[in-house]
């Protein structure tokens, strides 16, 4: 773990990690500085109190959750890191380091029932339903009451666009040239999201550039959901950034989703390790950050993501420990196979894989990155009433759309990695196909 | 250590995932409450999938029949405080809501083998009152029971409601019925091998105005006279008991710490398991589609999957009754109306009782798992078979709960759904016999307190049908009432 870029005096900060100083770069995820100063266990899960550490950084799983100044459940992943930032770890006793809890964990090695455990047996019962109940929950309540908020800002447009990557990206740039006024939300604090941040691929768009004049682009917006009110259909959104937060609503006819995906986790035993990352996560970690999350990581995973890991984590200075092909149809001259464990105490030391069926290798490494396509972001989709699929060669479920990604819900298209994701290029060229078909329905 | 996780923010593995399926849960909304997995914080984004891979392995399992489960918004976790600053109309009544309610079951879940050609009872609806229903009339002897329901079970409002189980009611039927179900609820995790973790923390209804604080303080007494120990509160009072609260304008309070919170699906999964092992056929993802009628009894049932020739039907579909009903003509003058719930982010156990401000139909409690669980009536909601999910509910659900505990503003809200209320005129069920259709029996009109009240029911309902002696409960609560009776109202509903 080390800093590639180091962090230039002006914008060098303190947090305080439970009475521990850690430098921080001003502004970057707090998650990002702790990795960076070296620890690697953020959280406690809920009921194995299992050490985990950062692994989307998309604020897409449970890893990084932690107490910020007084809050509970905030994603480290997304939380600026700002001077006196005071960050603890969350259920665990006495720390989070040595958590006596997690004697849950080697107890119940076979995992723990709660459906059949001392059910019916008569004092047992009783003090178990007490037990659990102090066991569970996550966080403390929070320490103070936030100010009142202010009321929903509202915008009407012709075409509301959820997400501003590759696909959301491109489609904008159609739109703006064809004249159609839109209204593009994106989550992060700039555009272009995969395209920019994660694994480099071959043959991805070089620029992609909206036109100011026809759209509005709001950065640090996060959709919520889909709904509908006696006015109509609307995008619900959360708008961040240096105000207060503060409710979004974009009432449109048409709407565009471009959410992307999810990272997905491979089911291999204790994959939940500090140390195994989501591919996009190191990408990100690496491109935008400046952080080298491991000198020899285990890179594992398929799909057009895997080759350009290991090309960016070579770059940056790391040497992989293994590269591991786990899909269907592996690359020719690929090692191939599947993952069996992670192993190490706190962090992952090494992984266990079978690269044949009576060969078994494991192999020393300070990180596991999981190269795997993302698992379509489908949700919006269906709270409008789009239908999915599932596809059994990629594992996941896609929004069903015809080729101009429009749904089965009248006005809602989908692009990108949510019709099921492979690459970019892709993403951007069904951006531009919905998009066109937008600008004929705008004009009809 | 050595665990394959699938769903790390709830610590369910790939084991638990396996051993659900192996169980016979073969739909992802099945295994998802079976395991909890996709209920954490990051509501399944990074484990749905996962478990479709394995699903979709299994044996027997169709392609098209891998679906995911329904996304429930907010797609992040979102604040209550930002959520309180919506404005909201009151005039206007609330949409339909997302997703849109799709009321047909998905063909690819259906089983291919057909139905029982005869049974001597077919029980339409298995909600907790059907599968409670045939788990005592097979206990009784009566297993030659075929259970009809259209979905996945708990896919009706015993899947969707907020596990309040509570002794403090307007009429006497109803204390009576509530004391005996938290008795069998006491005993459940002993007979059916489930844990249904009953918390007794106690319910505490907040009166603002005076109509409602007489309310509370006479039904306090009529608790007392049936052994229900409710004590009448003043605000400061109840501010020893959940100390974070503001009680702003609150007259009074009434609390009963008998009262608690119960986990509603493993009800429902015990029941269903303990009928099936005597030999009652609990057939899911079956749809009826007629009631045969022949003479002054109905002959057969009509299904998707076959016709069953029958000798008594129980009619058991809570909001969907008046729809089934009328497939044998006859009319019910239930109302679904929708109730809308939404659950938080996992907190350390801080809230003892279940609150309830009758005024506006608030209520919020705090599950085994630490989320605030809660959800609150609008008296804007139109009749209808609705089920999905508004922002306007969030606005206005934050906005009423901030203002009784300020502290949950900064906690975040995970997913909100809906259910549907059975509504009948004096807020009290349907049970017994059809006139004019006497093999029909009547088990519906619950008003939102069905789940609480079907161990009782059940248990009284089997033995009546089994024995044949009068019980008062089912001429009392007859259909007949509506057109010749006197009506008896239960004025102790939330929302």
């Amino acid at each position: 773990m080390r800093r590639l870029v180091p962090v230039p005096t002006e914008a060098s900060v303190s947090v305080d990690f439970e009475g521990e100083s850690v430098p921080a770069r001003q502004g970057e995820p707090v998650a990002v500085s702790l990795l960076a100063a070296g620890h690697a266990v953020l959280s406690r899960s809920i009921k194995y109190h299992r050490p985990r550490g950062p692994f989307c950084l998309a604020a897409a799983c449970s890893h990084c959750l932690m107490r910020v100044d007084g809050t509970p459940n905030l994603y480290a992943c997304q939380v600026p890191a700002r001077a006196g930032l005071q960050l603890q770890r969350q259920n665990s006793y006495p720390s989070a380091k040595v958590d006596v809890f997690h004697a849950i964990d080697w107890l119940f090695p076979g995992g723990l029932d709660h459906h059949a455990m001392f059910a019916g047996v008569p004092v047992a019962e009783r003090v178990m339903v007490k037990v659990a109940r102090h066991l569970a929950g996550l966080g403390l309540l929070p320490d103070g009451v936030p100010p009142q908020r202010q009321p929903p800002e509202v915008l009407q447009t012709p075409v509301a666009i959820a997400g501003g990557g590759a696909a959301g990206l491109a489609a904008a740039e159609v739109l703006s040239a064809a004249g159609v006024p839109f209204v593009l939300l994106e989550r992060e604090e700039a555009l272009g999201g995969r395209w920019r941040l994660g694994p480099p691929e071959a043959g991805a768009p070089a620029t992609l550039t909206v036109g100011a004049q026809a759209g509005t682009v709001r950065l640090h917006t996060t959709v919520l959901g889909l709904y509908s009110d006696g006015r109509g259909r609307f995008l619900a959104a959360v708008a961040t950034g240096r105000d207060a937060p503060r409710l979004l609503l974009v009432r449109a006819p048409r709407f565009l989703l471009a959410l992307g995906g999810h990272a997905q986790l491979l089911p291999f035993i204790d994959n939940d390790l500090p140390g195994v990352f989501a591919g996009r996560a190191v990408s990100d970690l690496v491109r935008r950050r400046g952080v080298l999350p491991a000198e020899a990581p285990a890179v594992v995973g398929h799909g057009p993501e895997l080759r350009g890991l290991v090309q960016l984590l070579t770059d940056a200075g790391a040497r992989p420990a293994l590269v591991l092909d786990t899909g269907p149809s592996p690359e020719a001259g690929a090692l191939s196979g599947r993952v069996l464990e992670a192993h190490g105490r706190g962090r992952v030391q090494a992984l266990s894989v079978e690269v044949s069926r009576r060969t078994k290798k494991k192999v020393s490494c300070d990180a596991v990155v999981l190269a795997l396509p993302p698992t379509p972001a489908y949700e919006v989709a269906c709270h409008a009433g789009a239908h999915t699929v599932f596809r059994p060669e990629l594992g996941v479920f896609a929004v069903q759309a015809d080729a101009d990604g429009r749904t089965a819900a009248e006005g809602v298209y989908v692009a990108g990695d949510a019709l099921g994701g492979t690459t970019a290029a892709l993403a951007a060229d069904s951006g531009r196909r919905a998009a066109r078909a937008l600008v004929r329905e705008v004009a009809a | 250590m050595s665990k394959a996780l699938v769903c790390p923010c709830e610590d369910v593995t790939l084991d638990d995932v396996e051993g659900a399926i192996a169980k016979g849960f073969h739909d992802v909304e099945s295994i998802k409450r079976y395991t909890g997995f996709g209920t954490g914080i990051c509501q399944g984004k990074s484990c749905l999938n996962t478990v479709a891979q394995v699903l979709a392995r299994t044996p027997g399992v169709a392609p098209a029949a891998v679906l995911p489960f329904t996304p429930r918004p907010p797609l992040e976790p979102t604040e209550l405080g930002v959520l309180a600053a919506l404005q909201v109309d009151e005039a206007e009544a609330p949409s339909p809501g997302v997703p849109p309610f799709l009321g047909a079951p998905v063909a690819a879940l259906r089983p291919e083998e057909p139905v029982p050609a005869r049974a001597d009872v077919v029980i339409i609806g298995g909600g907790i009152m059907g599968l409670a229903l045939a788990h005592n009339l097979a206990k009784r002897g009566c297993t030659d029971v075929v259970v009809l329901e259209k979905d996945y079970l708990c896919a009706g409002a015993s899947g969707r409601n907020g596990g309040g189980v509570r002794m403090q009611w307007g009429t006497e039927a109803n204390i009576e019925l509530a004391k005996r179900s938290v008795e069998l609820m006491k005993q459940f995790a002993g007979e059916m091998g489930i844990n249904i973790w009953l918390r007794q923390g106690g319910y505490l209804f907040l009166a603002k105005s005076q109509a409602i604080a007489e309310r509370l303080e006479r039904n306090a007494k009529l608790h007392n006279r049936h052994g229900v120990r409710t004590e009448i509160l003043s605000p400061e009072a109840a501010r020893e008991l959940v100390p974070q609260l503001t009680l702003k304008d609150v007259a009074l309070a009434a609390y009963h710490p008998e009262d608690g919170v119960i986990f509603p699906w493993p009800f429902l999964w015990g029941y269903a398991h303990s009928a099936r092992k005597r030999g009652v056929r609990v057939e899911t993802f079956t749809h009826v589609t007629g009631l045969l009628r022949s003479g002054g009894r109905l002959a057969a049932v009509q299904t998707d999957r076959g016709e069953i020739a029958c000798q008594t039907v129980v009619l058991a579909s809570g909001a969907w009754s008046p729809q089934v009903a009328q497939l044998a003509g006859v009319a019910l003058p239930n109302q679904p109306h929708r109730h809308e719930i939404l659950s938080t982010e996992p907190l350390k156990p801080f809230l003892g009782p279940l609150v309830s401000l009758l005024d506006s139909g608030l209520y919020f409690s705090q599950s085994m798992r630490g989320e605030i669980v809660g959800g609150m009536g609008d008296p804007r909601e139109p009749a209808g078979l609705e089920q999905g999910s508004t922002l306007r509910f969030l606005g206005r659900f934050a906005r009423a709960l901030t203002e009784q505990l300020p502290v949950l503003g900064k906690v975040k809200v995970l997913r909100q759904w809906a259910g549907c209320y059975d509504v009948t005129p004096d807020n009290n069920p349907i049970l017994g016999r059809t006139p004019g259709l006497e093999n029909l029996l009547q088990m519906s009109g619950f008003v939102g307190h069905g789940f609480m009240m079907a161990p009782a029911v059940a248990e009284r309902m089997a033995e009546w049908m089994v024995s044949g002696q009068a019980d008062d409960l089912f001429s009392r609560f007859n259909l007949a009432r509506f057109s010749s009776g006197t009506l008896e109202r239960e004025d102790m509903i939330i929302g």
